[in-house]
């Protein structure tokens, strides 16, 4: 049995804060980021790294911090939904979900922004069917998915390629 | 006729310069949700977000068998282990609390009494055995490994065909003389001679799967107890915060003043979070032992094993009808499996209540039998028995109009009540209230392109896929035909919504309502509503969610029944309070109430608009008790309790199209038009919100859901999320919303319950159009789910060859 007193000490750039901690070697980063730095945001669903509830972005790319141990934060830089607001209000991504009725709990909601946030940068193209399997790694039991691919599909705008089908 | 996919969200409307308080600014607007500021942000309040300090955890040591008799529990290890805070074991549970209670019991069921931990038997895997309150969860979870609990695996029995045999082996013997739990008989007229007189009758057995509905934030509770005061706070994932404080208080055997439920944020609940669980009840008592916070989040796995299965039933449905076509006796005689023990909500009842679906047959049978077998308790699921008997009864429908020669379309048409014809009392004695169902019908088939199809002089496509199209027309109950209906089947529970109105000095209005956030869009919709009863900015209205320390005691978040409720007492509480301001103002303004209007953050004169007053400072004086009329009490704060006499009955038709592959059984559904009418709309960007999400869980468990059991072992086979597949973006396929919009006469405003409708039509509309596109191999399918293999193995029956 690994002891909950067997710890390490690391440091990240948290949504732009300087985080020291010392943390247990068999804390997954989304107890981590939950519970030592307060970010709640990131949702736990499954821990099996299936219902993507805890994607966040690390160093740029979207990851599923429920599969991720605390101690590979070490030296990187981390972005969870917290991070997104702008001007003390909704981000353009944000508020597309607004517009497009892309929530309706919320719980899978910071899992859609992170990913998208992560297809944003990427500066990658897609076309919708393309877009709808690389936000499969994010579920979602209220809305139906429209609302979520909608608000990604605008978000990205000009990323998106006209395949022809309807939105 | 409104097609809402067309709709334009928009913000709260500014007040309008001479707006007409009559005419509804806010009601059916697309108006954007007030939840979503919180939940973008990742600012939403869910149970697990609250870490108070010296917060300790609970996990639970599960019974790893379908059925065991418990042999020995010994603690003593799992007591030394560093961090190890509170064990609590099954003797402690029974001197401490009484059984789990039940809040809609089933008609004429004998009470199953269980406790939090099993008592000597367990009998489903999952079932709590013995819990551990630690430092963390990890520690906690530790402990477990280190409890020793020798089970002596006993008989089991997971098949519900099987389970009502005589021979099964009897899971409460003592207390029942076979499995099945209930058994209640609805009819009209004489189905059965009927019948027996009939031309043409179809029947056959469907089997409709084991789903687990899977909301996406487990379930949770936090307990903290203060002795000094005696009270129990409880933070929870709950459907219902005041129903679960009256459960609490009867199980730990406190007054129900000594206990405070609240729910801010529910990441989902489909049903599966009516009422109090073992888990709830074995965190609080930790607290209670420990004056200390316990904190219980449900991993994945137990979620699978333990909260609430749905749908699991067999249906042997007949249909009786002359050689032209029309029915003369509807049959249906159908088991569903309630798993182990009676949960909160037990058995779906609603099968009885629209087994007839839309169709004017006066000689109608139904019986229900409830049966028990060793796996998770079944509980409530997004439309609780109504998704079920319509895929029986649809599927059988297109038989039928295959044995009579006649289009299916017509068939239905031909038995379909008409306007006219409502309202109308089915067998069961429920009461369709309005509506024009043939219309739904004939939208969905021009919206679909059936026509076309019919008049296809082949259905087989360049590829070799052949084309299909299927239809599936229902009725939908929403909401409760009062309390009294209620009492009848011996509901814990009332038919109301209650909410307490309450101006502040900002010029504001509050909503107290215990009714929890649960993605519903309920603190929009409230708002909407109250903002047009008043005549105010919904801006100015603000709804708090889920406490039962702040709210007027209500029934919750199920049934598709909250704004039907809700809207009656807004309407009452809202009319009260604005008459009481109108009065306050007159006084302030010098002239007669008829002289005002209260619009936007004012009230002011109708003709000279310099005579105005804030609402903050009318509400300023009616709370202060200074400058109202003499004889005016101070105050502007109204609650009320609204029972809506009725149940209003929704109802539609889909259609699906679909494209199959005759050799592997692959299908793709091209397009899926849903036909639905809720009534009056309050706003049509959440209702086909609402309708989009439970139309995917409706294909989620018609083409893929289900929750295997091993026959031999008892064993759940795929209780994890890499083994059952939800429907992920990829997944959905295209949808064609189609609404109708005829006011219920029943309720108030005349709205109809949406959060259901989804689930209902998809599994029969599918399989009508797989049978219809394999119509030469005379393919049938009378399960779910509806999978490749399944019509792989349909084409290769002996029927087909």
């Amino acid at each position: 049995m690994m002891k909950e007193t067997n710890v390490m000490e690391i440091q990240a750039d948290i949504n732009g804060d300087d985080i020291a901690e010392a943390v247990p070697v068999r804390m997954h980063a989304a107890d981590f980021l939950r519970k030592r730095c307060g970010l709640t945001g990131v949702h736990i669903g499954c821990e099996q790294g299936v219902c993507g509830m805890c994607t966040i972005v690390v160093d740029g790319v979207a990851v599923k911090s429920c599969l991720m141990l605390a101690v590979q934060l070490d030296d990187c830089t981390v972005r969870t939904v917290e991070s997104l607001e702008e001007n003390g209000g909704l981000n353009a991504l944000q508020q597309a979900f607004r517009e497009h009725h892309g929530l309706q709990c919320g719980f899978c909601t910071p899992g859609f922004l992170m990913l998208a946030t992560h297809l944003k940068n990427s500066g990658k193209r897609y076309t919708l069917s393309e877009l709808r399997e690389e936000m499969s790694g994010v579920l979602c039991r209220c809305t139906g998915y429209e609302g979520p691919v909608r608000a990604v599909a605008q978000y990205l705008g000009d990323q998106m390629i006209d395949d022809g089908l309807p939105c | 006729m409104l097609d809402h996919v067309i709709t334009k969200p928009e913000e709260a409307p500014a007040t309008a310069p001479n707006a007409d308080r009559d005419t509804h600014r806010h009601i059916g607007r697309a108006i954007l949700r007030t939840e979503d500021l919180r939940l973008l942000r990742g600012d939403g309040h869910y149970v697990d977000d609250d870490q108070p300090s010296r917060v300790l955890e609970m996990a639970v040591a599960r019974c790893p068998f379908p059925h065991a008799r418990i042999v020995s529990i010994d603690i003593s290890e799992a007591m030394q282990l560093p961090g190890v805070r509170h064990i609590l074991c099954p003797e402690d549970i029974v001197e401490a609390t009484r059984p789990m209670t039940v809040l809609r019991p089933v008609p004429g069921a004998a009470a199953l009494p269980y406790y939090a931990l099993a008592q000597g038997r367990a009998l489903h895997e999952g079932q709590p055995v013995v819990s551990i309150a630690a430092a963390t969860r990890a520690v906690a979870e530790d402990a477990i490994e280190l409890v020793h609990i020798e089970y002596e695996p006993l008989p089991c029995i997971t098949d519900t065909a099987k389970t009502i045999e005589s021979e099964a082996p009897i899971l409460h013997p003592g207390i029942l003389a076979s499995n099945i739990l209930a058994e209640n008989v609805d009819q009209a007229g004489e189905a059965h001679r009927k019948l027996g007189e009939a031309d043409v009758v179809v029947q056959d057995r469907f089997r409709v799967n084991r789903v687990t509905p899977l909301p996406m934030e487990t379930r949770g509770i936090l307990a903290s107890w203060r002795p000094g005061i005696r009270l129990l706070s409880v933070r929870m994932s709950t459907q219902t915060p005041h129903l679960v404080r009256k459960q609490l208080a009867e199980i730990l055997r406190i007054e129900e003043s000594c206990i405070e439920v609240a729910a801010s944020d529910v990441g989902g609940g489909f049903g599966m979070k009516l009422g109090v669980y073992p888990e709830d009840i074995l965190a609080s008592l930790h607290a209670m032992a420990l004056r200390q916070p316990v904190k219980w989040i449900e991993d994945r796995l137990e979620h699978f094993r333990s909260a609430t299965h749905g749908r699991e039933s067999l249906h042997d449905y007949q249909i009786g009808a002359t050689q032209d076509g029309l029915i003369v006796s509807l049959i249906d005689d159908y088991v569903t499996d309630l798993g182990g023990w009676n949960s909160s909500f037990g058995s779906s009842q609603l099968s009885s209540v629209t087994f007839a679906g839309p169709y004017k047959v006066g000689d109608a049978y139904v019986r229900r039998r409830v049966a028990l077998t060793n796996k998770t308790p079944i509980g409530a699921y997004r439309g609780y028995g109504q998704p079920e008997v319509n895929f029986a009864r649809e599927v059988l429908m297109d038989r039928l109009a295959r044995k009579l020669g006649m289009d299916p379309l017509d068939l239905r048409r031909k038995n379909m009540l008409r306007p006219e014809d409502l309202p109308w009392t089915t067998a069961s004695g429920a009461v369709y209230d309005s509506g024009d169902y043939p219309k739904s019908l004939d939208m969905a088939a021009d919206a679909i392109g059936y026509e076309a199809h019919r008049n296809a002089k082949s259905n087989e496509l360049s590829d070799g896929r052949k084309v299909g199209i299927g239809f599936s027309s229902f009725i939908e109950r929403t909401g409760y035909a009062s309390a009294r209906f209620l009492m009848k089947r011996g509901s814990q529970f009332g038919a109301h919504e209650s909410l307490t109105l309450r101006a502040n000095r900002s010029g504001g209005i509050d909503i107290y309502t215990g009714v929890s956030s649960i993605g519903q869009s309920t603190e929009t919709a409230m708002a909407q509503v109250c903002a047009d009863i008043l005549g105010v900015d919904m801006d100015i209205v603000r709804v708090h969610s889920g406490d039962t320390a702040a709210s007027p005691l209500n029934t919750g978040s199920f049934a598709s029944r909250t704004m039907i409720a809700s809207a009656g007492a807004l309407q009452e509480a809202g009319t009260v309070l604005r008459a009481k301001i109108l009065r306050i103002a007159a006084m302030a303004l010098e002239c007669a109430e008829s002289e005002l209007v209260l619009e936007g953050r004012q009230v002011r004169h109708s003709q000279d608009a310099q005579r105005s007053m804030p609402l903050s400072q009318i509400f300023t004086r009616a709370i202060v008790g200074q400058g109202i009329p003499a004889d005016e009490p101070p105050g502007l704060e109204v609650t009320t309790h609204f029972e809506p006499p009725e149940a209003a009955f929704a109802f539609g038709t889909a259609a699906a199209k679909v494209l199959v592959d005759p050799l592997t059984g692959e299908f793709e559904i091209e397009n899926f038009v849903l036909v639905h009418d809720c009534g009056t709309v309050i706003n049509p960007m959440l209702v086909e919100g609402q309708v989009r999400g439970a139309l995917m869980q409706g294909f989620g468990a018609a083409l893929g859901e289900e929750l295997l059991y091993d026959e031999q072992t008892g064993q759940l086979l795929n209780g994890t999320m890499m083994d059952y597949f939800a429907p992920t973006a990829a997944d959905a396929p295209p949808i064609t919303l189609l609404h109708t919009e005829v006011p219920s006469p029943v309720t108030p405003l005349g709205i109809r319950g949406v959060g259901e409708v989804g689930t209902i039509a998809p599994a029969a509309a599918v399989t009508n159009a797989v049978c219809n596109a394999l119509a030469e191999f005379q393919v049938e399918i009378s399960a779910l789910p509806l999978t490749p293999e399944a019509i792989w193995h349909a084409l290769r029956a002996p029927s087909c060859e």
